[in-house]
C-alpha cells in the first residue's frame, strides 16, 4: 500500500513538472531565422564518411552564415526511428533538416508531409512510400550523385598508377549506389585499358558484396583473401566494412608489398595513414556530400531552395570525383585524369549507371 | 505512520532502484554541468520530450512496450535462475516469423493478430528452447548459448529477409507491412493523436505481466521454477524435475522476447531490418535489474527507460547535451543497479540506526522487554 | 588475578536480537578454557568480537590485564590472539607451507625454505605430524585442522580459539586432537574451546563458562561438574542423554537393497555389491569412516544419482529407476546430509518449504493453483508439533533460521508426512544437546509408529545411542550388519577401519 501510494506521489511530481511549462518549443523560434539541423545514419557523426561529409558542409555553412547546426542521433535505424529523429528537431524548432542515406527515403516521404513548414534535404536518394512511387514535395530536395562517375575516373587513376595488375572490388550491401560504384569502377578499367594501354583485369571473384556496412573484421578478411590471391588494388565502398579492408591494406604494405585501397565517399586518404607517414589509399571515389548540404543551405537563405526536385549531382556540377590531391599518384597521372574528368563533363564519356554486358555483378 | 511505528524499516527493492535513478541522474546531472547547459532545464526537456503531447506519450509508449516485455523475459529468468542474454535473438526469432506470417496469411485483422502474437510468442519459445535444452541435458551455460542463439537469428534474417520478404526498395529491409497486418489499429492510433507507432502491444505487455505474476505467485508451474532457480539441488531433492523446469523457463522467457518481436517489428517499426540485433535484447537486462526482476517493477523500469529513450533527442534538439549524455544516464543507473548490494548496505545501516533509535525510545516508555 | 584474557561486561545487539547480554568471560594463562552453548546462544558472537569481527556496543577486552582495542583479525592477531574457524581458510591447491606463509610473506622474495623448516619444528614440537610440503587436498580433514593450528602457532599466538573444532572430525581424530589440545596448554599457551560437546569439555577443559540465550549463566570447574549438570545449565532444564527406547518389533521388511553398484563423483566404483534390509518398526545405522560410500549409497536410494547395477524396493516396490518423486510417494522420506543445499530452499519461506514436496498434489493445490490457506495450516500444524523457532513464523525465510532450527524444520517436514521409510543423514550435525535430544525423540517415534528408518551419522555415540542394529560400511562394501546389543564402539571401529570382525582380510 504505503509502496503504491508513494509511486503514485512520484508519477503526480513528474507529471506536474512536465505539463506546468506546458507552451511549445517551436513557438520560441521566429519564422525568419535558419535553424538546421541532421538526423544520422547508422554509424556516429565522425564515421569518416556519410555522416561526416553531410555535418562538415553543414558546419561549413554554419560558420559562413552564422548559425549553430545540431544533429540528432536515433536510437536504432528503422524508419520508425529516423522518423523520431525528425520530429525531435522539427519539434524543437528546427525548419531545415539534412539527412543522409537512402535509408531516409521513406522517413522523409512521411515527414515532408507531417512538418510542410520544415524544409527537408535527402542525400542520395529520393522519397517514396517503399515502391518507387517517388513524391517530392514541395518542402523538400532529393539529391543524388552519380557514383559510377566517380568509379570511373577512380579506377582510371588506379590503372594509370598500377598498370600491369589485378583489381577488385569490396562493397557494402548489394544496393544501387554502391552497385553504381562498382560498375563506374570497372567501365573506368575497361576505358583504361582500351584508351590509356594499361593491362589492368578484374576477375568475377574479386568484385563481392559483403552485405553489411559495420564489419570491420569481415572487411579485413575479404580484403586478405583477395591480395593472397594476387589482387593489388582494391575499390573498399563498404562503410565500416571499408575500414576493414583499408587496415589490411595498410598491414600489406607495412609488410613491403605494393598493394593498394581505393577509399569511398570522401577523401579517405588519412585513413590510411601508416607509421611511416604514407597512406595505402591510392586515391578516393568521392562524392561531395559536404557540398551538397552547403549549396542547399545556401539556396534555402537565397529564397533560391530548388523544392520539389531531385538533383543529380554529376561531374558536370562538380558533385563527384577523386581528389584534388593525391598524394601517391604523380602529376602526370592526376594530369590524364584530369582530362577524363573534363571529357565527362563536356559529355564525351558517359558512364553507364546500370550492370552493362560484360560487367560483373 | 504513528500505527506503523513499530514495524522495523528495512531497506526494499524499490528504494534501492530509486537510489539508482537518483545517483543516474545526478551523474547525468554533472555532465550536463560540465558541457556548460542547466541540468534542470535539460531534464525538463528530456522528459517533455516523453511526454509533452498526448502523441509523443504515444511513442514513449510504443518504446516503452518492446522493453516492458523484453525486461519480463529476463525477469522472469533472472527468478527462474537463469540469464537470458539471447533476448535480441528471441526478439529477432519472433518478429521474423511474425512478419512472415502477417504477409502470407491474408485473414481480417483481429484474428491476424491473434495469430502473429501467438507466431512470435512460438519462435521466441523455440529460440529459447534450444539453449534451455542444450543446459539441462549437456550444461552448457545459458548464457554462452544465448549469445550464439542471437547470432543464428541475426543471419537467419540477413538471408530470409532479403530472399523472402523484401520490399521493392531497400535490400536491407522487408516491405513495410500494411497498416492492417500491423499492431496498430485505429482507435489506439487515434486516441493518441495520429501516434505512427503505438499499437495493441502495449495491452499485451500489460496482460502478460499480470499472467506472469499469477504465475510466478500463485502457480505450482511458479513455485517449480522459483524453486528450481533459488536451488537447484533442493528442487531436485524434493523431486522437482529440474531439467523440466529449465526447459520451460527458457521457453517461457523465449517466448515473452518473442512477443516483444513482435511489438517492435509488426507495431512499432511495422518492417524487419537486417544486419541488426536489436538492441532492446541488452536494454531489457536493465530494464529487470531496475525492475528487482519483479513483474510489476518491470512496468515501472521500462516506463522509466522508456522516458530516457523516447525524450532524449528532443532534450539534445533543445540544448547542447548530446543524446549520448542520456545513454550515459542509462548506462550510469545500470551500474548501479548492477551494485545494488551497495545501496542495500546503505540504508540497512540508516535504517539500522534509526530503529535503534526508536527502540532506546520504546525502552524508556516501556519497561517489558520483549523476548526474541 | 593472572588473567591472559578478560573480556568485561560485553553487550552486542543485532537488529531485533541481543546477542550478548552483559557477559564476562576470563581466561588464565595456560588453561583450557569452554564456552558452552546452544546453538544461537552468542557464543559466536563473542568469540568474534574478541577476534575484531564485531565491535561490541558495551564492555571492555583486557589482555595480561592491559585494556586493549581489537577493531579487525589483524589486530587480534597483533595481540597474538589466534583462531580455528569452523570452515578452514586453506587453499587446496597450495602445500602446506605456502598456505601458511600466505598474506605473512614479509618481503617480496618467498623464504619458503626457512618457513618450511620452522613448521617441521613446531609440528614435531607440538606433535602435529604434518609435512610441511603436502598439497592441502591430499591430506585429511584432520590434517588440515592441525594445519590451521600450524598456522597461529606460526605467528606466536598466545590466545588460541577453537569453533566447533570436531564437527568435522571422525573419532579418531577427535582424540587426537583433543591431545594436541592438551600439548599446547603445557606449552603454556591459553585455549578458548568453543563447543556444545559435553565429553569434549569434560576430557581436555579446566573450566567452562556457560552462556544462555545471550546471558552468562555460570563459570563452573569442570572437574567437578557432572555432565548432566552442564547441560541442565546450557539448556536450563534437566536433559537426558540416554534416548528413551524400547525394544524393536521389526515386522516385514520395507527397504530392500540388492546387490548395488554405484559410481562415484570420480567415475569409479563408490558403492561396491551392497546388500541391506530395513525392516518395519526399527532403526539401522550405518557406520563408516566419512567418504567410504555413504554418501553414495543414499543418494542412489533417494534418487541422486544414478544406479549402476543393482535393486532397490521400497515395500516390494522397485524403485531402482524410477524419478524421486514417485519414490516419495512410495513411502521414502529422507532427512538428507546437507540442509542448505538439498534440504532446503534457502530463499522459500518456511511455508514453502514445508510444501515443497507435495506442492503439486491436493489438497495444497488444485488446478495448478496453490490453495495458500491449506498449506498456512498444514505448515503451522509442523511448526507446533517440532517446535521450529523463527521471526516471523510461517513467513520467516529458511535462511535466516538458526542451523538447529532448520534441521527441526526439514526433520519435521519428512516425519509429518509419516512416511514407510524415513533415511536420516547426519540428523544433528552442528545441533546443541537440546535440539538432539528432540531430534532423537521423533526418529524414535516414527519407528514406534512402525515405520523403517535407515540411519547414516559420523557419530557413533549417536549410531550407538539410536540403532537396533549397525551395518558397517568401509570402502563401499559392507562389512557386516550386527545388533546393537551385541557389539561395543570397538569392534564397530575396528570394521569401519576396513579390519573384518571374522578375522580374515
Amino acid at each position: 500500500m504505503k509502496k503504491f501510494a508513494t509511486l503514485l506521489c512520484a508519477m503526480l511530481a513528474l507529471g506536474s513538472f512536465v505539463f506546468a511549462n506546458g507552451q511549445s518549443e517551436s513557438a520560441a523560434s521566429s519564422e525568419t531565422t535558419l535553424r538546421v539541423g541532421m538526423v544520422t545514419d547508422a554509424g556516429t557523426i565522425d564515421d569518416k564518411s556519410f555522416n561526416q561529409g553531410t555535418w562538415e558542409g553543414i558546419v561549413r555553412a554554419g560558420e559562413d552564415f552564422g548559425f549553430t547546426p545540431k544533429y540528432i542521433k536515433p536510437s536504432g535505424t528503422t524508419e520508425a526511428d529516423y522518423l523520431a529523429g525528425v520530429s525531435d528537431l522539427a519539434d524543437s524548432g528546427y525548419n531545415m533538416i539534412i539527412t543522409p542515406g537512402f535509408k531516409f527515403e521513406t522517413t522523409i516521404y512521411k515527414a515532408q508531409d507531417q512538418y510542410p513548414d520544415v524544409k527537408f534535404v535527402l542525400l542520395d536518394g529520393v522519397p517514396h512510400p517503399g515502391d518507387y512511387n517517388v513524391v517530392i514535395r514541395d518542402n523538400t530536395v532529393a539529391v543524388s550523385w552519380a557514383e559510377q562517375e566517380s568509379g570511373f575516373v577512380a579506377a582510371v587513376a588506379a590503372a594509370l598508377k598500377m598498370p600491369n595488375s589485378k583489381f577488385g572490388f569490396v562493397g557494402g550491401m548489394e544496393i544501387p549506389a554502391v552497385q553504381k560504384f562498382n560498375w563506374g569502377w570497372q567501365q573506368g578499367i575497361k576505358y583504361a585499358n582500351e584508351n590509356l594501354g594499361t593491362n589492368v583485369s578484374i576477375a568475377q571473384e574479386d568484385c563481392l558484396y559483403s552485405g553489411s556496412f559495420s564489419d570491420v573484421a569481415l572487411g579485413q578478411q575479404m580484403a586478405a583473401t583477395m591480395f593472397d590471391r594476387g589482387v593489388d588494388v582494391i575499390f573498399a565502398a563498404a562503410g565500416g566494412v571499408g575500414v576493414g579492408v583499408i587496415n589490411e591494406g595498410k598491414s600489406q604494405r607495412t609488410s613491403g608489398k605494393d598493394k593498394w585501397v581505393v577509399g569511398v565517399d570522401i577523401d579517405q586518404y588519412a585513413d590510411g595513414l601508416m607509421p611511416n607517414g604514407e597512406s595505402c589509399i591510392l586515391t578516393s571515389a568521392m562524392k561531395y556530400l559536404d557540398r551538397a548540404s552547403y549549396d542547399m543551405i545556401n539556396d534555402e537563405l537565397n529564397d533560391a531552395f530548388p523544392g520539389g526536385t531531385s538533383i543529380v549531382l554529376t561531374a558536370k556540377e562538380n558533385g563527384v570525383g577523386i581528389p584534388t590531391e593525391n598524394p601517391n599518384l604523380s602529376a602526370e597521372i592526376q594530369a590524364k585524369c584530369d582530362d577524363v574528368y573534363k571529357m565527362m563533363q563536356s559529355g564525351e564519356i558517359v558512364v553507364a549507371a546500370e550492370q552493362l554486358p560484360g560487367l560483373w555483378k | 505512520m504513528s500505527a506503523k511505528k513499530n514495524k522495523e524499516l528495512k531497506s526494499n527493492n524499490f528504494i534501492i532502484a530509486i537510489s539508482a535513478v537518483v545517483l543516474g541522474l545526478i551523474a547525468g546531472a554533472i555532465l550536463i554541468l560540465i558541457i556548460g547547459e542547466n541540468p534542470f532545464a535539460s531534464f525538463r526537456y528530456l522528459v517533455r520530450g516523453a511526454l509533452m503531447s498526448v502523441r509523443r506519450t504515444g511513442t514513449t509508449l510504443a518504446i516503452t512496450t518492446t522493453l516492458m516485455l523484453v525486461g519480463l523475459s529476463i525477469a522472469f529468468a533472472f527468478k527462474t535462475g537463469l540469464f537470458n542474454i539471447g533476448a535480441s535473438g528471441q526478439i529477432l526469432a519472433g518478429g521474423l516469423a511474425a512478419t512472415t506470417v502477417a504477409f502470407a496469411v491474408d485473414i481480417p485483422h483481429v484474428p491476424l493478430i491473434f495469430l502473429i502474437l501467438l507466431t512470435g510468442f512460438i519462435a521466441g519459445a523455440i529460440w529459447g528452447l534450444i539453449p534451455g535444452l542444450l543446459k539441462a541435458f549437456f550444461n552448457v551455460h545459458e548464457v554462452v548459448s544465448t549469445i550464439m542463439m542471437n547470432w543464428i537469428a541475426y543471419w537467419v534474417v540477413f538471408y530470409f529477409v532479403p530472399a523472402f520478404l523484401k520490399g521493392p526498395s531497400l535490400e536491407t529491409e522487408s516491405a513495410g507491412l500494411p497498416f492492417e497486418k500491423t499492431l496498430r489499429v485505429s482507435w489506439l492510433t487515434e486516441l493518441f493523436d495520429g501516434s505512427n507507432y503505438i499499437n495493441v502491444g502495449l495491452i499485451v505487455a500489460i496482460i502478460a505481466v499480470i499472467v506472469i505474476k499469477f504465475i510466478m505467485d500463485k502457480t505450482t508451474l511458479g513455485f517449480e521454477l522459483k524453486a528450481v532457480g533459488y536451488n537447484r539441488y533442493g528442487a531436485e531433492y524434493a523431486g522437482i524435475r529440474v531439467n523440466r523446469s529449465v526447459v520451460l523457463s527458457m521457453m517461457i522467457a523465449g517466448g515473452l522476447a518473442g512477443l516483444a518481436g513482435v511489438a517492435y517489428y509488426c507495431g512499432y517499426s511495422g518492417k524487419i531490418q537486417i544486419g541488426i540485433l536489436p538492441t532492446q535484447g541488452f536494454d531489457g537486462i536493465a530494464v529487470a535489474l531496475l525492475g528487482a526482476s519483479s513483474p510489476v517493477g518491470v512496468v515501472f523500469s521500462s516506463f522509466f527507460f522508456g522516458i530516457l529513450q523516447a525524450g532524449k533527442g528532443f532534450m539534445s534538439g533543445n540544448t547542447l547535451v548530446p543524446p549520448e549524455i542520456a545513454d550515459t544516464i542509462i548506462a550510469v543507473i545500470i551500474y548501479f543497479t548492477a551494485t545494488s548490494v551497495m545501496f542495500k548496505n546503505f540504508w540497512d545501516k540508516r535504517f539500522k540506526k534509526i530503529n535503534e533509535k526508536r527502540n532506546i525510545v520504546q525502552k524508556d516508555s516501556n519497561s517489558i522487554e520483549e523476548d526474541n | 588475578m593472572d588473567y591472559s584474557i578478560e573480556m568485561l561486561h560485553i553487550r552486542k545487539e543485532f537488529p531485533g536480537i541481543v546477542a550478548n547480554d552483559d557477559i564476562s568471560l576470563q581466561v588464565k594463562k595456560g588453561e583450557i578454557h569452554a564456552i558452552l552453548g546452544e546453538n544461537g546462544a552468542g557464543k559466536s558472537t563473542l568469540m568474534s568480537i574478541l577476534f575484531g569481527l564485531y565491535n561490541a556496543d558495551k564492555g571492555e577486552i583486557k589482555i595480561n590485564g592491559k585494556k586493549v582495542e581489537i577493531n579487525n583479525p589483524n589486530d587480534a592477531t597483533a595481540h597474538k590472539i589466534g583462531m580455528v574457524h569452523q570452515h578452514f581458510q586453506l587453499i587446496d591447491t597450495y602445500t602446506v607451507t605456502e598456505n601458511i606463509i600466505l598474506g605473512k610473506e614479509g618481503s617480496f622474495i618467498l623464504n619458503k625454505k626457512d618457513a618450511s623448516q620452522k613448521i617441521k619444528d613446531l609440528s614435531d614440537k607440538y606433535g602435529l605430524n604434518i609435512d610441511p610440503d603436502s598439497i592441502i587436498e591430499d591430506i585429511t580433514v584432520g590434517m588440515q585442522q592441525r594445519v590451521e593450528i600450524l598456522k597461529m602457532l606460526y605467528v606466536d599466538a598466545d590466545i588460541l580459539i577453537f569453533d566447533e573444532p570436531t564437527a568435522v572430525l571422525t573419532p579418531q581424530e577427535i582424540d587426537d586432537l583433543l591431545d594436541i589440545m592438551k600439548g599446547l596448554k603445557k606449552e603454556g599457551k591459553s585455549i578458548i574451546l568453543i563447543t556444545h560437546k559435553l565429553n569434549e569439555i569434560k576430557a581436555v577443559a579446566d573450566r567452562c563458562t556457560v552462556i544462555r540465550r545471550g546471558k552468562m549463566i555460570d563459570v563452573v570447574d569442570v572437574a567437578s561438574t557432572t555432565q548432566s549438570q552442564m547441560a541442565s545449565l546450557m539448556v536450563g532444564r534437566p536433559v537426558n542423554f540416554k534416548v528413551d527406547k524400547s525394544e524393536a518389533h521389526p515386522g516385514e521388511s520395507i527397504l530392500e537393497i540388492k546387490n548395488l553398484n554405484v559410481l562415484n563423483a570420480k567415475k569409479i566404483l563408490g558403492v561396491k555389491d551392497f546388500s541391506l534390509t530395513v525392516r518395519a518398526g526399527e532403526i539401522v545405522g550405518i557406520a563408516g569412516v566419512d567418504g567410504n560410500g555413504q554418501s553414495e549409497l543414499i543418494e542412489a536410494v533417494t534418487g541422486l544419482r544414478k544406479i549402476e547395477s543393482g535393486q532397490v524396493l521400497i515395500s516390494s516396490k522397485d524403485i531402482t529407476h524410477v524419478p524421486i518423486r514417485e519414490r516419495n510417494e512410495a513411502g521414502l522420506g529422507h532427512v538428507p546430509e546437507d540442509r542448505q543445499k538439498r534440504g532446503l530452499v534457502l530463499e522459500y519461506n518456511l511455508k514453502d518449504n514445508f510444501v515443497i514436496k507435495d506442492y503439486y498434489h491436493s489438497p495444497f493445490s488444485k488446478n495448478g493453483i496453490l490453495q495458500q490457506p491449506v498449506m498456512k495450516e498444514y505448515g503451522q500444524k509442523i511448526i507446533d508439533t517440532f517446535d521450529v523457532r523463527s521471526g516471523e513464523g510461517l513467513d520467516s525465510l529458511a535462511g535466516k533460521l538458526s542451523g538447529g532450527n532448520q534441521q527441526k524444520a526439514i526433520v519435521g517436514r519428512e516425519i509429518i508426512g509419516n512416511p514407510k521409510l524415513l533415511i536420516v543423514v547426519q540428523p544433528t550435525r552442528g545441533l546443541d544437546v537440546g535440539a538432539i535430544e528432540f531430534i532423537h525423540k521423533q526418529i524414535v517415534n516414527h519407528r514406534d509408529a512402525g515405520n523403517a528408518v535407515l540411519l547414516i551419522s559420523f557419530e557413533l555415540d549417536e549410531i550407538f545411542n539410536l540403532s537396533d542394529r549397525i551395518a558397517v560400511i568401509s570402502d563401499g562394501k559392507l562389512m557386516d550388519v550386527v545388533n546393537t546389543s551385541d557389539t561395543d564402539e570397538r569392534s564397530v571401529g575396528l570394521m569401519m577401519a576396513g579390519v573384518s570382525s571374522k578375522g580374515d582380510k
